[in-house]
C-alpha cells in the first residue's frame, strides 16, 4: 500500500520554479530517500507534503488524505524534524517533549508513559531535566526526533537529518532511522546530499535536480542501471575522456584536468586494455582505481554533474547555528 | 478540531513561554532596571518642575502608572524578535506543522507575553510602593490593573508580531521597535498630561493605545475617577482584537 502517493506536483516562487512536475510514491514502512544537491528542490517538496507550503499544481495524499484540502488532518498524522534546529534551547529536555505531546493532543494519561518511553529510546533519560542549550548536537538532534516521535506519526518527515554532526553521531542517527521504522512502525521520508547515507538507509531513492526527479529506484537498482563497477583515471594531461570514448568505453564524466571516470562490467580484463589504450595515444597513466558504482556516480549519470560540485560551504553552517545557539545564551 | 482543543493549544503555547521565564527569573529584574530609572531618577526631578499644578495628586503618583506601562510596552514591543530568531532556527517550521491553527499560536504567544508583562509589572508596583508613592491598592482596583496590563502585553506584543511576520529579520525588527517604542512613550499621557501637549500632539495621544492604558490604570490607582474606564477598556479591547487578527493573518508568511 501506498501512504504517500504525488502526483504532478509543482511549487513556483515567483518566476522561480522551486519544485517542476514531480510524482513518486511511497509504500507503507518505507525508508525513502530523496537525494540531490542543495536547491535541488527537496525541502519545498516536503514542506508541500507537510501542508507548510500550498504546491502551485498537482496533488498529494498521505494515508488518503488531501494535503490542501484537510491539512490539519494531515498535520495530526505526521512529524517533521526540519534541517535547522528546532527545540527550544530555554527549556529541559522534558518540557521540550511535553510541549509537543500537548500539541499533538496525546490524551492525558498516556503522556508520560509516550515521553519517558521517547527518552529511553533516545537514551535521553538521564538528561531529561536538563536545560536544552547545554547539549551536545548529537543529543539536541536526538531531542529533534523525539519531539514529533511523542505523537507516534505513520510518516515521519527527516529533512537532513544528520548534516552538521560527527560520525559518531550520524551513525547514531541512522540506527534511530532504522530503529523508528522497525519499533514504531512509522514510513519515513528524508532528504539528503549525503549520497553513502541516502545507500546506507533508504530502501528506495529519487534522485532530485533543478527541481525535477531524474530517476528514481532502490539503490542497487540505480547502480546497476550503470552497468558495472566505476575506473577511475587520472592522467598527466585533459583529454583522456574523450580518447577513452572514442575507444568504444562508457565514459561516465570527466575533468579539466586530465581526470575521467568510465563504467566498465569486467574490470579484471578491461583495466590492461585501457592501459595500453591510452599508452599507445601517448598518455601517460600516473594513477588508476576502481571502485563499486556509487549513488554519486548515478547522479552524474543522470545529472551530467557530481552532488557535491560547487557545493558552498553551507555544509557546516547547522553545526555553526548549533554552537552558536549553546554560547549565546 | 474541537474548540476545547484549539483553547488547549493557546493554553500550551502560554505556558511553555512562561516555563522559559521560570527557568531564568533574572531576567524580570534586569528588565525592571529601566522603568526603576524612570521613576526614581526622571519622577523624583520632574517632581520638582511642578507640571501638574491643580492636581490633588503627586507628580510621581501620577507618572506611577505611566511607568508600569512602559515597562510593558518595551518589552512586548520586541517580542517579535525572539519569533524572528526562532524562524531562522526551525523552531517556528515545526510549530506550524504540529496540528495547532495559527490563531491559537498567535493568540498564545501574545497571552504569554501578557502574562509576562504581569510579572514585570509586580516588580515595578512593589518598588513604587517602597519608595513611598501613595497608590490605591484595593484589591479590585490592583486586579483591574493587571487586567489592563494583561491585555496590553497582548496589544504591542501582537503588533510585534504582526510586524515581525512582514520584516522577518532582526536587524529591521530591532529598527522598527526602536522607532515606534519612543513615539508610543512620549505621544501618549505616561509622562505629562495630555492638555500640556501641542494641538498636533493631542490627536496623535488620542489615537495612541497607550494613552487608554495609561488613563486606565491612572483611574484605577491613583485618581479613583472611573468615568472614563469604560472607553479606554473598550478601545484596548478593540486595539487587541484588531492586532491579533492582523498577525494571525500574516503569520505564515514568517516562514516564506
Amino acid at each position: 500500500m501506498n501512504i504517500i502517493e504525488v502526483e504532478g506536483l509543482s511549487r513556483r516562487f515567483g518566476q522561480f520554479t522551486a519544485v517542476d512536475n514531480v510524482s513518486f510514491q511511497v509504500e507503507q514502512g518505507a525508508v525513502f530517500g530523496l537525494l540531490g544537491p542543495n536547491g535541488a528542490g527537496k525541502t519545498t517538496t516536503i514542506r508541500c507534503l507537510l501542508t507548510l507550503i500550498r504546491p502551485s499544481s498537482g496533488s498529494a495524499r498521505i494515508a488518503g488524505i488531501d494535503v490542501v484540502k484537510k491539512p490539519e488532518q494531515v498535520r495530526q498524522i505526521t512529524g517533521y524534524v526540519p534541517q535547522d534546529v528546532s527545540i527550544d534551547g530555554d527549556l529541559s529536555g522534558y518540557e521540550n517533549l511535553l510541549l509537543y505531546a500537548k500539541l499533538f493532543h496525546v490524551p492525558r494519561a498516556e503522556r508520560r508513559r509516550r515521553i519517558d518511553e521517547v527518552l529511553e529510546f533516545l537514551q535521553l533519560t538521564d538528561r531529561a531535566n536538563d536545560i536544552v542549550r547545554a547539549y551536545s548536537g548529537g543529543m539536541m538532534r536526538r531531542l529533534e526526533i523525539g519531539q514529533v516521535l511523542v505523537n507516534r506519526p505513520k510518516v515521519l518527515f527527516l529533512d537532513e537529518p544528520s548534516i552538521g554532526l560527527d560520525p559518531a553521531a550520524k551513525r547514531m542517527v541512522w540506527d534511530y532511522v532504522v530503529r523508528m521504522r522497525d519499533e514504531f512502525g512509522a514510513t519515513i521520508l528524508l532528504t539528503t546530499h549525503d549520497m553513502y547515507e541516502a545507500d546506507e538507509l533508504c530502501d528506495r531513492v529519487a534522485i532530485m535536480n533543478g527541481g525535477k526527479i531524474v530517476v528514481s529506484g532502490s539503490p542497487e537498482e540505480l547502480k546497476e542501471t550503470l552497468g558495472g563497477d566505476v575506473v577511475s583515471i587520472t592522467t598527466s594531461v585533459a583529454g583522456c575522456g574523450e580518447v577513452l570514448q572514442g575507444l568504444g568505453y562508457h565514459l561516465l564524466g570527466s575533468s579539466e584536468n586530465g581526470m575521467c571516470d568510465v563504467v566498465v562490467s569486467e574490470a579484471d580484463s578491461t583495466i590492461p586494455r585501457i592501459l595500453e589504450g591510452l599508452r599507445n595515444r601517448g598518455i601517460n597513466v600516473t594513477s588508476i582505481s576502481l571502485k563499486r558504482a556509487t549513488l554519486d556516480d548515478v547522479f552524474l549519470k543522470y545529472a551530467g554533474k557530481r552532488i557535491e560540485d560547487g557545493e558552498p560551504a553551507w555544509r557546516g553552517m547547522r553545526a555553526a547555528r548549533r554552537a552558536f545557539r549553546r554560547r549565546s545564551k | 478540531m474541537s474548540a476545547s482543543n484549539s483553547l488547549g493549544n493557546v493554553v500550551t503555547i502560554a505556558e511553555f513561554e512562561l516555563r522559559k521565564v521560570r527557568h531564568d527569573v533574572s531576567q524580570l529584574f534586569i528588565r525592571a532596571i529601566q522603568p526603576a530609572l524612570w521613576l526614581i531618577v526622571f519622577g523624583e526631578v520632574f517632581t520638582r518642575v511642578r507640571v501638574l499644578p491643580d492636581a490633588s495628586y503627586s507628580y510621581l503618583q501620577f507618572l506611577t502608572p505611566g511607568v508600569l506601562a512602559q515597562s510593558v510596552i518595551f518589552i512586548a514591543i520586541f517580542f517579535g524578535l525572539a519569533l524572528v530568531w526562532e524562524r531562522d532556527l526551525g523552531l517556528v517550521h515545526k510549530l506550524l506543522s504540529t496540528p495547532a491553527p495559527r490563531y491559537s499560536i498567535v493568540l498564545g504567544k501574545t497571552l504569554s507575553a501578557g502574562v509576562r508583562s504581569v510579572l514585570q509589572a509586580v516588580v515595578i508596583f512593589v518598588l513604587a510602593l517602597a519608595i513611598g508613592v501613595p497608590l490605591n491598592v484595593n484589591p479590585l482596583a490592583v486586579t483591574g490593573v493587571f487586567l489592563v496590563i494583561v491585555l496590553s502585553g497582548m496589544c504591542f506584543s501582537g503588533l510585534s508580531i504582526f510586524l515581525a511576520s512582514l520584516l522577518k529579520t532582526r536587524e529591521r525588527m530591532t529598527g522598527i521597535g526602536q522607532a515606534i517604542v519612543m513615539p508610543l512613550f512620549f505621544a501618549s499621557s505616561a509622562i505629562y498630561p495630555v492638555d500640556l501637549m501641542p494641538a498636533w500632539l493631542q490627536y496623535v495621544a488620542r489615537i495612541n493605545p497607550l494613552s487608554y492604558v495609561v488613563d486606565a490604570m491612572r483611574a484605577l490607582l491613583v485618581t479613583g475617577q472611573f468615568g472614563n474606564l469604560p472607553v479606554d477598556v473598550g478601545a484596548l479591547v478593540l486595539a487587541t482584537t484588531l492586532v491579533i487578527v492582523l498577525a494571525t493573518w500574516t503569520f505564515r508568511r514568517i516562514i516564506e
